[in-house]
């Protein structure tokens, strides 16, 4: 593939350098600028900070830099601005004729933790399906079969927030920077963020206060659907009938309304079964 | 001459030298056996049981497997073992009120690895030691301090004292001391800090940072705030919050006072009148 074609298409894929050549992206939050020297590579980026955050109003003007349509998210440029202008610089020694640099999108490793708006009781034996945004990470490669591993950046900086029923027990996660949302169309459509829908079913015979999810990312694969969006399968997460046990279910496959989608980069982790149980607590709180 | 090579060939065919044989073959099976059990044993219990565990699990079934041996030997050699075990006994008693204190150390080392409360590679502080534990062995526990110095704390003395051990738990609270002048509105003054923990990435979303009003101080409202942070991250949560913190107070115009004294004279508005007084020699 070309630069041209993904120019049109994405930001992810495979690049040609050439020699003491720069290429720039500007990608949400993130600045990225890499640069091929002769049996070197350089990487620089910055992330700026409060690019958006929780109380961003749901409707903000569609000129600001949060709702930027999805046909033009992001920028690649040629540049002749040196790498050492930014904040994190790092260099990589390697012996490579290609020119070849490899970027795929990730989900984070650990969990990532979304509210909702208010946060809502579901009646006992409803179900609903909230749409949960996740930050994404990008690693850089170098050449082709079998390429190098240059580095993971990180596109939005996420706080650490810690999720379980004490101090004791639980686990660390990510906090995300945008609400989930009920209404798909509420979600705001970001070109560096994954939607993840997830289906909730209550089967207990008491009302589930939804206050904060965990959503399991280093589980879930990535996918792109035709307009440069990333997705991720469905989640179920089925409240059991005694209420103390909570049943996660991950598809194999991409969301099916959305239309066609190409797989973009595995799991983190594979998990053993498409079905696991856990303890109510370490899902909903 | 033939008298002498009978003497041999009877010495060497006689009762002693075959038990000191045995003897000896027992030793060398012994020694074989043991390492071939510790080694099994090692390999088995590994991916089980932490590096100091199978380290113990390693060397005590060496030593036992291995006493079992020689006591065999010492029996085939013709040694009377219960009178052996009761001469060893009177030693152990005479050894034992000789080194007191290597005893101690030695019982308190085996109560340290049964009631486990660090391994190697936690951080522990024991009083004013605060260092990472590179091995725990049975007199002493070997702690690197973070200013890279061997520090030997005698075991006796950890299960006597108190000992921290700070990378139990993954996450730690971070309590940010802060006062701030009278004048100020104090539900502004917190709605400034949690805007300050809201925006640090390091520190935790949840469990959600903790304001705590101390009371009236002598010269400030004292204000306790405490963030929860990733145990890697303390250290760099300490620094940054801090600096955010005094950063957000300069820029929202809030006061930090430093502790000052009033002088009243008992009248609100008049200034404190000071009278300077000329040629005081000549009067």
């Amino acid at each position: 593939m070309t630069d041209e074609t993904h120019k049109q298409s994405s930001w992810w894929g495979s690049f040609k350098l050439e020699i003491e050549q720069n290429k720039e992206w500007h990608l949400g939050p993130l600045k990225l600028i890499v640069r091929r020297l002769k049996s070197e590579w350089q990487v620089a980026h910055e992330t700026a900070d409060d690019f958006e955050n929780l109380n961003t109003p749901l409707n903000s003007p569609l000129n600001s830099p949060l709702n930027t349509p999805l046909n033009s998210p992001w920028e690649i440029n040629n540049t002749e601005q040196l790498p050492e202008t930014l904040d994190n610089n790092s260099r990589y020694i390697l012996h490579d004729t290609t020119g070849q640099l490899i970027i795929t999108p990730q989900l984070a490793d650990r969990p990532i933790i979304s509210r909702p708006h208010m946060p809502f009781n579901l009646a006992a034996g409803e179900e609903i399906t909230l749409y949960v945004s996740s930050s994404l990470w990008l690693e850089l490669a170098i050449g082709s079969t079998p390429s190098k591993v240059l580095k993971s950046i990180a596109i939005q900086r996420l706080s650490d927030t810690w999720f379980g029923p004490s101090t004791l027990e639980g686990e660390l996660c990510y906090a995300s920077t945008t609400h989930c949302r009920l209404n798909l169309e509420d979600l705001p459509k970001r070109s560096y963020k994954a939607i993840t829908p997830v289906l909730i079913r209550n089967q207990s015979k008491t009302t589930l206060l939804i206050e904060r999810l965990n959503l399991p990312t280093p589980l879930l694969s990535l996918y792109a659907s035709s307009n440069g969006q990333l997705w991720t399968p469905q989640v179920t997460l089925t409240r059991e009938k005694d209420g103390d046990m909570a049943e996660l279910k991950i598809d194999n496959h991409p969301p099916e309304d959305v239309g066609i989608m190409e797989k973009i980069s595995d799991a983190h982790n594979e998990a053993d079964s498409s079905v696991l149980f856990r303890a109510f607590n370490t899902v909903f709180s | 001459m033939n008298e002498f090579w009978s003497d041999i060939v009877n010495f060497l065919s006689s009762e002693k030298v075959w038990g000191l044989t045995r003897a000896i073959i027992l030793i060398v099976i012994g020694i074989v056996i043991a390492k071939l059990v510790s080694t099994t044993l090692e390999k088995l219990s590994s991916n089980k049981m932490d590096n100091h565990r199978v380290m113990l699990l390693k060397r005590g079934s060496y030593y036992l497997v291995l006493i079992l041996f020689l006591i065999s030997a010492l029996n085939e050699l013709g040694f009377n073992l219960s009178v052996l075990l009761g001469a060893a006994g009177v030693f152990t008693v005479a050894i034992g009120f000789a080194s007191q204190t290597s005893a101690s150390n030695l019982i308190s080392g085996l109560f340290l690895v049964a009631e486990r409360p660090f391994t190697v590679g936690d951080v522990i502080r024991v009083g004013t030691t605060t260092g990472e534990v590179l091995s725990i062995d049975l007199l002493s526990v070997k702690l690197r301090t973070f200013d890279n110095l061997f520090v030997r704390i005698p075991n006796e003395s950890l299960i006597k004292s108190e000992v921290t051990t700070l990378s139990r738990f993954p996450i730690r609270r971070l309590d940010v001391l802060v006062g701030v002048a009278y004048k100020e509105d104090l539900k502004k003054v917190r709605a400034v800090l949690d805007e300050v923990a809201n925006k640090n990435p390091l520190c935790l979303e949840e469990p959600k940072p903790l304001y705590i009003f101390q009371g009236f101080g002598e010269s400030s409202l004292d204000i306790q705030y405490s963030v929860w942070a990733k145990r890697e991250k303390f250290i760099e949560l300490k620094n940054s919050i801090h600096e955010e913190i005094k950063n957000a107070f300069d820029e929202q115009g809030i006061e930090i006072p430093f502790p000052h004294r009033t002088l009243y004279t008992g009248n609100d508005t008049k200034p404190f009148p000071v009278e300077t007084i000329k040629n005081k020699q000549s009067d």
